[in-house]
Formats: C-alpha cells, structure tokens, sequence
C-alpha cells in the first residue's frame, strides 16, 4: 500500500492537514479544501479521507477541543506523520521533475 | 445546560447512533451539528435539515461498511455475503425489483397511515392524567323511547352519587348553557363582543377530575367562587389580545337581557383535539345558585353531563349494581311532582338504568350516539380502515410471494450449485428471508419518507391533525416499526424461502427448467385471491359513493334550495315584529316566516298523547314555529289548513305530521281523521291542543334517519314550554328572479345585516342556507368516502403491479411456445387473446367470488340506513367490467410485446 502514492483528494486533504497545524478536524479541513480548490465538497468524504490517510500511517489523532457550538462533543484533531510529510513531499518532487521537463514551458529560458 | 436552539433532524441523529461505531460517533456528530449551525444562519433551515440528512446517511453508509465489513468474524461475513448476493439479484432482476419495491412501498405507505389514523382515534383522551378512573354516566334518553342512551343527566344524579356511593372519589356535572354572548368592555377602546358556543358552567372539582394545562391561574382556587371564569388561550387572545386576561372582567348576557359580569381567574392551554371535552369558556356552576336551589332537585332538567372518578382499585361490577338503587330512591321526587306519575307509570316498566361509561371510550362509541362537549368518532370507519390495511399489506405480501416464485427458475440453478456446494436447506432460507426482509426495510424507510409528505395532504381531506414526526421519537413507535419489517419480511419471504430451497440439485442442474411453472397453481391461487379483493374494495368503494350521491339529492319533502336563514333572534326578546315587517319588504325574499329551531338541527321533544282514554305516551319531536315559517319551507298539507295569523284561537292549536298521526293512533292512512282531535301533553295537565292540519312527512333531521312523529306548535302558545334550545331563527325564501348572481346576494345580506344591527348592535349576524345545512351532515361521510376511494385505487394498483410482473414472467416463459404458433401461420391477435385468456379466466373466478362478499358488505352497511339507495345489478359489472379492463390492459403490453417478437430471435438458440 506505501507505494501506492497519494490520490488527487488525499493530497489535499493532507495539505489542508499541513496547513491547519495541529488543529485539523472535519469541518476546517472541508472548509479549507473547498477553499482553495473552489468545488464544494461532502463532509463525508471527508471524514473517510482522513480515516484512510491515518490507516495508512499518513495522519496520527487524537481526541480534543469540545465547544458549545457542537453540543458539548468533542472532535478528533488530526496531524501529519513524519511518513506522511515524506508522501507529501515526493509527490510535491514528482510533480516538479515533471514540470521542467515540459518543453514549452523550458523554451524561453 | 446549553441551550439548545438547534435542533438537529432526530432521526438521523438515532439512525446515525444505531449504525455507526460509537468510536466515531462523537466527532460526527459534533461536526454534524457545527455544520447545520453554520448552514442554518446563512442558507435557512431548510437547506441545513437537507443537508443534514445528505451528511449523516453518506456518513452512514461510509461508515458502517466500514465497521460491519472490515471485521473478519464469521457471523459478518455471512452477513456481508447474504448482502451481497441478495444486491447482485435485485440489480440483475430491475424490473421485478422495481415492482416489488413499488408494490410493497404503497402498501407500507398505506397500511402506516392507516395505523396513525386508527392510532389517532383510539387515543382519545389519554394525554390527561389518571382518566382511567373517570367515568361519564349516562342513562336511558327518557325523552323518547328509552332504548338509547343519552350522555345527559338531571343535576340530581350527581348530587345522589355523592351522598350514596363512597367509592366515587369525585363527582362533578358540567351544565351546558348554550351559546352565550361575551363581551368585554375595554376602557377607551370599542368593546368587544363574540358569541361563545363552547361556554359550560363546572363545579369547583372540575380540574380535581379533568387536569387540564394552566397556562396562568391555580387550578384549584380558579373555579371556585361565584362568577369566575377560566377560558383558554385562544378564547382570551380574542378579548385582550397579548395583554393578560388574569383578573379582566367580562360579561355575558343573560336570557332577560341582563349582563352578569365574570371576573377570569384562569387561562388554560388550548385543549387538545384529541379530548372528547372540546371547550372555550368555563364559568363557576355556583354563579347561577339561584337557579340551582330552585331546580337542583330534578331529575328531568337534563342541561348536565355527570362525570365520576372512582378510588383506586374499586370493584367496578359491584359499583354498577351498587348504582342502580339511586333512581328509583331519588327519581319520584321529580316524576310525582312535575309529572304527577309514579316512578313506574313515568317509566313505564322501562329500567331507569345509570352506566358508568369510561372517558377514554366516549369518542368512539356509538352508544349514547352524542357528545354534548365534543366530536364522536366513527368505529364501524376504524374498523373498515383497519380491514383496508391489513388487506393492502397482504395484498403487497402475495405480490412479493408471486414475484419471487415466479421467477423461481432464475435462480434454480444458484441454489442447486449452492446445494452441491454442501449449503443446508437452513441456510438459503436464511438467504431468501433475509432478502425478504430487507426489501421490506427499504421499503418501509421509503415509505416513512412518502407518508411524512404526503400526510397535509391526507390531513386535508380527511379533516384530521395527523403527524408522523413525534412518533419517530417514541422508542416504543420505532420498536414496533423493527418488529412490523421482521414480521412482514418473515411472511412475504417464508413461502418463496421454502419454495425456493425445496429444489432438487440434480434436477435443476439438469436442465430441468420446468422449476418455474411449478408451484403454478398456488401462483394462480393468489392473483384470484388479489383480485377478488380489488373488485370487492371497488364494489364497496362504488356504492358508498351511489348511497352519498342518493341522500344528497333526495327528496326532503320540502323545497330545501334558496332559503336563507338567519340566527341569534332569541337575543332580540319575543317581539320581533319590525324586523319581519323591515325584511318582508325587501324584493330579494317572497316569504319570511320566525321560527325555534330549524332543519336540520329539531331535535327537541316532548311526550304527549291523544286525549281519548287509554291513548299511548308517545314522543313527539317539536318545532315551535309561525304560519309564514310554514310557508317558507313549502310543505305540503294533507288535511286541514295551515294556521291563521288574523285568528287569535288559533294560539293554541297544532300541526301535525303524517308520522305523528300514526304514532298517537288515528289511523294514520287517513290524515284527514286527525284533524279536529285533541293532544296533551302527557304530563297530566289540563291543557289540550286541537289539531288543525297535517302535513305530508318531510326530512327535519338527518337523512340518515327515519321520519319521525313531529308537532308544530304555535309561535304565541304560552301553554307549551319547550322553546327547543331556545334559538330562534328567521328563513327567508329567496326570490332567484332578484338575487341571480353572488353579488345580488352579498348585498341582500349585508341589507339584512344592517337590519338586524339596527335593532342591536351587539347581536352577532349569523346566517346559513338550508340545503348546505343539510350537506354538512354528511361532510364527514363524504369526506371518508373520498379516502376510501383512494385506498381502493391504491389497492387495485398493487394488484397491477403483481399482475404486470406476472404478465411480464409469463411472457418469458411462452417466448418459444409464441415463436412456434407464429412460426406455423398464427396471427399476433390470435396469440394476444391467447395469452391473456390465462389470466381471464383468473378475473372470471375473482368476479364470481368478489361479488357474493360485495353483496354482503354493501347490503350489511345499507342496513344502517333509513334512505337506502337500491342494490343494482349494473354497479356489479360496470366495477367488475372496469377492473377486467384495466388488469387486461395491464397484461396487454406484454402480451403484445411477447407476440410481436420475431420467431427468429426466440427460437435460433436451443
């Protein structure tokens, strides 16, 4: 399965993971995905992201933060793993080698 | 505690808790209801609730795979391989599980609001606290023929219950007053004045009886001294508005004109529907002591109802024996005094017979057939939609069970390698009940979600208050719900299951594809049994709608079109001359003529008898009327003459019907003898009434009933003292050369309206027109009647749908059969009558069995009828005729799809 690499959905659930730092649950990861890519997105899918991603070593969590808006329950606040930093961070590789060898875009330097 | 001012879907939440890890579950709901929060303030409730129910089922259905497959234990696995064969079935099969679902889904809708409309109205009552020891008590109606009961008692009886009988713990009478005019004199603003009807006079234990909901006041202090007053909510909104009713006076009209004033000392919540005891205004029964000294000692004064609430524990058989000492110890007192009779000779032998009847089962019970304070329900409708139910759920069940067999030879050879395989013949019912059930669940889901919406809807036409929603809360609702889909899931799957499993490995295996046409006769069986149903549901349905069409448009014996009628006159004191005189004058009216009471709603009465010796007492019903009322109405007069107003001795005589004749025994084939006798009343005075006229019998009451004996006694006769309820009216007949169009008419009622405000302007301008008076006494049935008809079409429906599927195997099966008949020169018409003449001859069989039972029922439920439409032979065919067409209809796309079919494609391959 480690080798599998990261699908599209995963890559930005983890980023939105990354960037919310320690205070990602649920919603703020829903809310920060859509954000960014612009497309609205089930709060469902979500949830089984995450799910998957911390299967796979990629997100660790615990439970934590309750507030009244949510009736006194608590969330589940998830963070990156060193491994899942590493399938980040190959992806983010890939993607560059990728991009320089794009001939048009090489053209002008 | 937060506070909670967003409520999250409940079902879901439940839904949600049932299925998903309790691992999980904390954090989805949490974020669940951050996120409704957030959708709510921006996009509305709606929109959250919606996606609320999106996020949870997708939750859901993510979820509990995962926590239900993932796990390696034996018992999930099975669990997860029976769904999915089950899954791999119904997509490879759309159609059938297209129909099965449709079918069961309706008859699930149906069945589910049958059951909350039978749920609805038989729990009358129950939401008040410890009603099961209260108990009404009712008595023979002694005010006609003793064999009825009547929810009306004397004040007495109460007053004798408390003396003698220590295992009441409360006695309490209410005393209806009628309709009573309230007005509330506000200070610097108009007053404001309405008619209450719903305005009882209690005793000062009421509340110690009927816990009603004080929204201000103490129940116990509230009724206790003279002229306080407790109203509900809605009645006070209409004099104070939103400001506090607590200490505001009001006063009510008396019958001399006089205004008593009434402090409020209560507000109650509105009282549900479902209580028997519907009212608005409850004064204090010690405000009017003066009366109750003068006449609390009657028997025969019956303008109270008695309620009891006996001690806890109490022998009820011995209570009701106990009980039946009181009249005769305390009942003479009023028969010798006003009737000048002994206890015998006023009840003539008939038992003076009290009944304690329980409150819960006053709604719906046909005995006393009154409520003085409320609706009644109907039990023989409970009963029919309870029959209507069930019948549509096993229709829906025999459909499943003929679907599944049928397409038994689909699935011969799975459960022949699954045999081979070393399955038990346990195991694959398990499979097949397992699959049963689970169509059920769905559909019952689906179900759940059709009745929720379409409920206003039948709320509409039914004239009920039905809601699925507090139900769905009630632990006890959704464990009946659970058992409902095993229970049914066990019946539609058990025959397919042991059919299915009796297969035989090798033979199936074979080749041997006669597995299908087996069971056959059984199949045949079923569609009869479905159709005899249908066909009697729609010659029921049928004739219900006939014998409502014939009580509409039948002959009352009078002219019941184009006659207005206008109340409240009695608030006008006995002379109304110059009204009559101002309304005479008006083009839009040929006649108008004073009244006490009117049709449909006589239902005063006395006792007289003819005065020759030894005559009979008879109850007579009694319509205080003028000559011009007489007139108005049209009757017809068989002997004699109407009354004469220019003729003072005309004061004391009377008019009498051809059924009163009869009754008072003057040989009634004559009319013409009667005129000329005398009538008394039977309770020993002096006065006698000569009889000047009769007229032909006419309906005065409900059409449901007899005729029965009435006397029109004369406006001004001072002798006679029933004034009926007290009411009285003026009818105008219209002339419809002046009044053609609706606004002709407004402006004839608006001209009578100012008439009578000038008189006073603080009576109340009700108007109604006879005919639809008459209509509104079968709104109910009419209304019922268009839920039946629904059902039955419903019904007939699922039929449909199981004789489409049937059709549609069939069709499959005789492919090759078809493609050789064609093949050796038959015509596609030749092979279409052929293929639907099996099923004919199956409607032939229902048609011969539905129409005994249709026979039966429908002659059964005339019987209650005084005005029966006839039983003809033609609503038989043209409902059989109908329902052949439409099931022929249904089989013909298949059969014409089986006979087109090229002889080439159904016969290359074999």
């Amino acid at each position: 399965m480690k080798n599998k690499g990261l699908g599209e959905f995963e890559e930005l659930v983890l980023l939105a993971v990354c960037i919310l730092k320690g205070e990602a649950y649920g919603i703020n990861v829903k809310q920060e995905v859509e954000k960014h890519s612009g497309r609205s997105i089930l709060l469902g899918a979500v949830h089984i992201t995450l799910y998957r991603l911390q299967d796979k070593g990629l997100l660790k969590s615990e439970m934590g933060g309750n507030t009244e808006k949510r009736g006194d329950r608590r969330k589940r606040l998830f963070e990156v793993t060193p491994s899942g930093m590493r399938q980040l961070e190959a992806a983010q590789d890939v993607r560059q080698k990728m991009w320089q060898l794009i001939p048009q875009l090489n053209a002008g330097h | 505690m937060p506070k909670k001012k967003f409520n999250t879907p409940k079902l879901a939440n439940w839904l949600a808790a049932k299925c998903i890890n309790k691992m999980y579950l904390e954090e989805f709901l949490g974020d669940l209801q951050e996120i409704y929060e957030d959708r709510m303030l921006v996009k509305g409730k709606r929109y959250a609730r919606f996606m609320y129910w999106i996020d949870a089922l997708h939750l859901l259905i993510g979820f509990s795979s995962f926590s239900l497959f993932k796990t390696q234990s034996n018992n999930t696995m099975m669990i997860k391989n029976m769904f999915k064969i089950a899954w791999r079935n119904a997509i490879r099969q759309k159609q059938f599980t297209v129909l099965n679902l449709l079918g069961l889904m309706i008859g699930i809708s149906i069945s589910l609001t049958i059951g909350l409309f039978i749920h609805h109205e038989t729990t009358y009552d129950t939401f008040l606290p410890e009603i099961d020891r209260v108990y009404r008590v009712n008595q023979p109606n002694i005010w006609t023929d003793w064999t009825a009961q009547m929810s009306n008692t004397g004040p007495n009886v109460a007053v004798a219950l408390r003396e003698e009988v220590p295992e009441f713990e409360e006695v309490t009478r209410i005393m209806s007053l009628g309709s009573q005019i309230t007005n509330y004199k506000a200070e610097a603003k108009k007053d404001k004045s309405f008619e209450e009807s719903a305005f009882y006079a209690v005793e000062n234990n009421f509340f110690e009886v009927f816990s009603f909901e004080f929204s201000e006041g103490n129940p116990k202090t509230a009724i206790e001294g003279p002229n306080s007053m407790v109203m509900t909510r809605t009645a006070a909104e209409r004099y104070f508005g939103y400001e506090s009713a607590m200490g505001k006076t009001l006063e009510v009209k008396q019958w001399d004109g006089t205004w008593q004033s009434f402090v409020v000392t209560g507000v109650l919540v509105d009282v549900p529907s479902k209580s028997h005891l519907q009212f608005d205004v409850l004064v204090s029964l010690n405000s009017y002591q003066a009366q109750m000294d003068r006449d609390g000692w009657k028997w025969i004064w019956t303008a109270f109802t008695t309620y009891a609430k006996v001690n806890k524990g109490t022998n009820m058989a011995a209570l009701n024996d106990k009980i039946q000492a009181i009249p005769p110890k305390y009942a003479p007192a009023t028969t010798e005094q006003i009737f000048n009779q002994s206890f015998e000779e006023f009840t003539a032998g008939n038992p003076w017979k009290l009944t304690l009847q329980p409150v819960k089962e006053i709604y719906l019970s046909e005995d006393p057939p009154y409520n003085a304070f409320g609706p009644v329900g109907n039990p023989q409708l409970v009963k029919v939609f309870m029959a209507i139910g069930i019948l549509v759920l096993v229709l829906s069940c025999i459909n499943f069970m003929n679907l599944s067999t049928a397409r038994s030879s689909n699935r011969a050879k799975e459960v022949g390698i699954r045999k081979v395989l070393g399955s038990e013949r346990g195991t694959l019912i398990k499979q097949f009940i397992f699959e049963s059930t689970l169509f059920v669940a769905v559909s019952t889901v689906a179900a759940l979600f059709i009745v929720n919406s379409s409920l206003g809807w039948f709320n509409a036409i039914s004239g009920k208050e039905l809601l699925l929603t507090p139900y769905l809360s009630q632990p006890a609702f959704i464990a009946v719900l659970l058992v409902f889909v095993l229970l049914l899931g066990f019946i539609a799957g058990s025959y397919p299951a042991f059919y299915l499993s009796s297969f035989k490995p090798i033979q199936v295996l074979k080749g041997k594809m006669s597995a299908g046409f087996r069971g056959k006769g059984i199949r045949n069986g079923l569609v009869v049994f479905q159709f005899t149903i249908s066909m009697t549901l729609i010659i029921c349905t049928f004739f219900v709608q006939k014998q409502l069409n014939y009580t509409s448009n039948l002959d009352l014996g009078f002219a019941k079109e184009n006659v207005l009628q206008i109340g409240n006159i009695e608030q006008m004191g006995f002379d109304t001359e110059r009204l009559k005189t101002e309304l005479a004058t008006m083009p839009a009216f040929t006649k108008v003529g004073k009244s006490f009471g009117v049709p449909p709603y006589v239902d005063s009465g006395d006792r007289y008898k003819s005065t020759e010796p030894e005559a009979p007492v008879v109850a007579l019903s009694n319509l205080r009327v003028e000559a011009d009322y007489l007139d108005v109405l049209g009757l017809e007069f068989l002997a004699g003459r109407n009354f004469d107003q220019a003729l003072t001795t005309d004061q004391y005589k009377v008019i009498l019907n051809e059924e009163a004749v009869k009754v008072l025994g003057w040989g009634g084939d004559d009319p013409s003898s009667a005129v000329g006798q005398f009538v008394a009343l039977a309770s020993g005075s002096e006065d006698k009434f000569e009889v000047i006229g009769v007229v032909k019998d006419f309906n005065f009451a409900s059409v449901r009933q007899e005729i029965a004996p009435l006397i029109f006694i004369n406006l001004d006769n001072n002798k006679v003292w029933d004034y009926g309820a007290g009411l009285s009216f003026y009818s105008m007949r219209l002339n419809p050369q002046v009044v053609a169009s609706s606004e002709d008419l407004q402006t004839v009622l608006d001209r009578v309206e100012a008439s009578i405000k000038a008189v006073d302007a603080t009576i109340p301008f009700e108007y109604s027109f006879l005919d639809e008076d008459f209509e509104n006494t079968f709104q109910e049935e009419s209304r019922m009647s268009l839920v039946l008809n629904i059902f039955t079409i419903m019904a007939l429906l699922i039929a449909c749908l199981g004789l489409f599927g049937l059709a549609a195997f069939s069709a499959e099966q005789r492919l090759k059969e078809l493609g050789i008949r064609k093949v050796l020169g038959a015509r596609i018409s030749e092979l279409v009558v052929l293929f639907s003449s099996e099923f004919t001859k199956l409607f032939l069989i229902a048609m011969l069995l539905a129409s005994p039972i249709a026979y039966f029922l429908v002659d059964q439920w005339l019987s209650d009828f005084a005005n029966r439409t006839p039983i003809h032979i033609w609503v038989f065919a043209v409902s059989m005729l109908g329902t052949l067409a439409i099931a022929i209809a249904t089989i013909s796309y298949q059969s014409l799809r089986a006979a087109h079919k090229n002889p080439v494609d159904t016969l290359r391959s074999e």
